[in-house]
């Protein structure tokens, strides 16, 4: 029994069965509406499928902080959605989205996203206003109503909500066990590399601050292996030539990203050498230490690459306006013609001629 | 680390219940509301597909993902305007005249429940005044 409980596919199945009992209990009828059952049924069934994600895509392990504003959010935004479709009242309904977006909001930020963050909460704050203006005005019902307390084919509809989860959730699963095996476009450098390249760093920096010679060869020679690990081999690799751990990952030449990237793994074992010929020969210190400064430039310059720029807007200003600026304005002509078609449909009123 | 299947898999999840919550519920607005929440999932998919290649490609299908949908909440509320209008309910099975030729309309059979009766609840007189006494509304007012 153990062992059919901690198969992921198993899992899978009772998590989405029992949400899917549960929001079909949940979701508006006219009568036989358990809700603490309902509630409870879908709570186990997203727990259950929480345990799934855990175990198929594993425990995450570094960044406590973003791994708890991880779980904090969508477990909010999750739950408010469960909260919004099954909510009988609409104005209820609309402040759970409310909390809904606000939570996905924050995943944005964890995603680097501050600007698509704000936009989101300036237009659907104003948007949710907008409707709940609505709801004031076009709902007023006493007693039970058909469009509130009814539900069209309540099982049927989850039944279909609940199959795409699961489908979703199931080649999510296939996914991350073929992972292993196959090649799939992934990260150029791992983090494994860049933690690599971060103690080259801090071990460049205490060097730079050596007096004597002495002092500044122990802790280059550190630096210096840990460039080595991460460009991915004991014997250096030549100058000019791209080195193997990387060759091996880039699978997609022609991408100018990786072009730029096998360039600036080429700059730094050339700097690297450089700096690791003038400390071995031991004369010219004020060189040696030039020849470090240098490398430890190009070691932050090559861990910066597949990460996020960090002015978000800007560089999101620039991609806009560069090389997507015709998408921009007929974005822009969309919203135009949707201003346009909006007063025209609603601004009818009887009597008064079109 | 969390991974992008992560992500992936909220976005999915949110994905799903605005399909139930548009397939089931039938307040006009709720549906409408349903179906924003499907696009915030398909915009986590973006951002995040967009985060673990280290490019900014994801955040701006992402705008253009808000773009669309200000003009579907524009469109769409001035047409809940318009419907209202005409038919005096936010019921979008009102509406199920328009459906397609030769399908049998759709029928509420299942009744409510009998409402609870309230109880009364109690009246209180006026302070200062005794309980039955004339009003003296009507004799200041001339």
């Amino acid at each position: 029994m153990p062992n059919a409980l901690t198969n992921p596919i198993n899992q899978l199945v009772l998590g989405l069965v029992l949400g899917l009992v549960g929001v079909y209990l949940l979701l508006p009828q006219p009568k036989r509406r358990a809700v603490a059952v309902g509630t409870f049924l879908s709570i186990a069934g997203m727990g259950i499928l929480a345990v799934f994600l855990l175990q198929t895509l594993g425990r995450p392990v570094n960044s406590i902080v973003g791994e708890v504003l991880f779980w904090l959010f969508s477990t909010a935004a999750v739950g408010f959605g469960f909260a919004m479709i099954t909510q009988r009242n609409p104005g209820r309904g609309a402040i759970a989205f409310a909390f809904v977006i606000l939570s996905t909001c924050g995943l944005f930020l964890l995603l680097a996203a501050p600007f698509i963050m704000a936009t989101t909460v300036i237009i659907y704050a104003g948007a949710i206003i907008v409707t709940f203006l609505f709801l004031l005005m076009l709902s007023h019902v006493a007693g039970p109503s058909d469009e509130n307390d009814r539900s069209r084919e309540p099982l049927m509809g989850s039944l279909a909500g609940f199959a795409f989860i699961g489908l979703i959730l199931f080649t999510i699963h296939q996914s991350t066990l073929a992972e292993a095996s196959t090649a799939v476009p992934s990260a150029p450098l791992t983090a494994k590399d860049r933690e690599n390249l971060a103690s080259a760093v801090a071990n460049i920096d205490e060097a730079l601050k050596a007096e004597t010679f002495e002092d500044f060869r122990g802790p280059m020679k550190k630096g210096h292996d840990f460039i080595g690990e991460a460009l991915g081999d004991d014997s250096q690799p030549l100058p000019g030539s791209t080195p193997p751990v990387l060759a091996r990952r880039l699978r997609l030449p022609k991408d100018p990203r990786h072009i730029e990237l096998v360039q600036s793994a080429k700059k730094l074992a050339k700097a690297n050498d450089e700096a690791e010929n003038k400390t071995l020969l031991g004369k010219d210190f004020p060189a040696a230490k030039e020849a470090a400064a240098n490398l430890r430039s190009e070691t932050i310059l090559f861990a910066g690459h597949g990460l996020m720029p960090a002015r978000n807007v800007a560089n999101l200003g620039y991609t806009l306006y560069s090389e997507y600026i015709l998408a921009v304005e007929m974005a822009g002509t969309l919203l135009l013609v949707a201003t346009i078609g909006a007063v025209a449909i609603a601004g009818r009123r009887k009597g008064v001629p079109a | 680390m969390i991974t992008l299947g992560h992500f992936l898999a909220v976005g999915a999840i949110l994905f799903g219940l605005g399909l139930i919550g548009f397939l089931t519920r039938r307040n006009l607005i709720t549906m409408f509301l349903s179906a924003e929440m499907m696009l915030q999932g398909v915009l986590l998919n973006f951002l995040a597909f967009g985060y673990f290649h280290g490019n900014l490609t994801g955040q701006v299908f992402a705008l253009f993902i808000i773009t669309v949908a200000a003009c579907e909440a524009g469109l769409g509320l001035a047409l809940f305007l318009v419907l209202y209008r005409r038919g005096r309910t936010l019921d979008s099975s009102a509406w199920q005249n328009v459906r397609e030729a030769g399908l049998p309309p759709t029928v509420d059979v299942e009744l409510f429940a009998e409402p609870e009766p309230e109880e009364a609840m109690p009246v209180l007189p006026v302070a200062g005044r005794k309980p039955g006494a004339p009003s003296l509304e009507g004799a200041n007012r001339v």
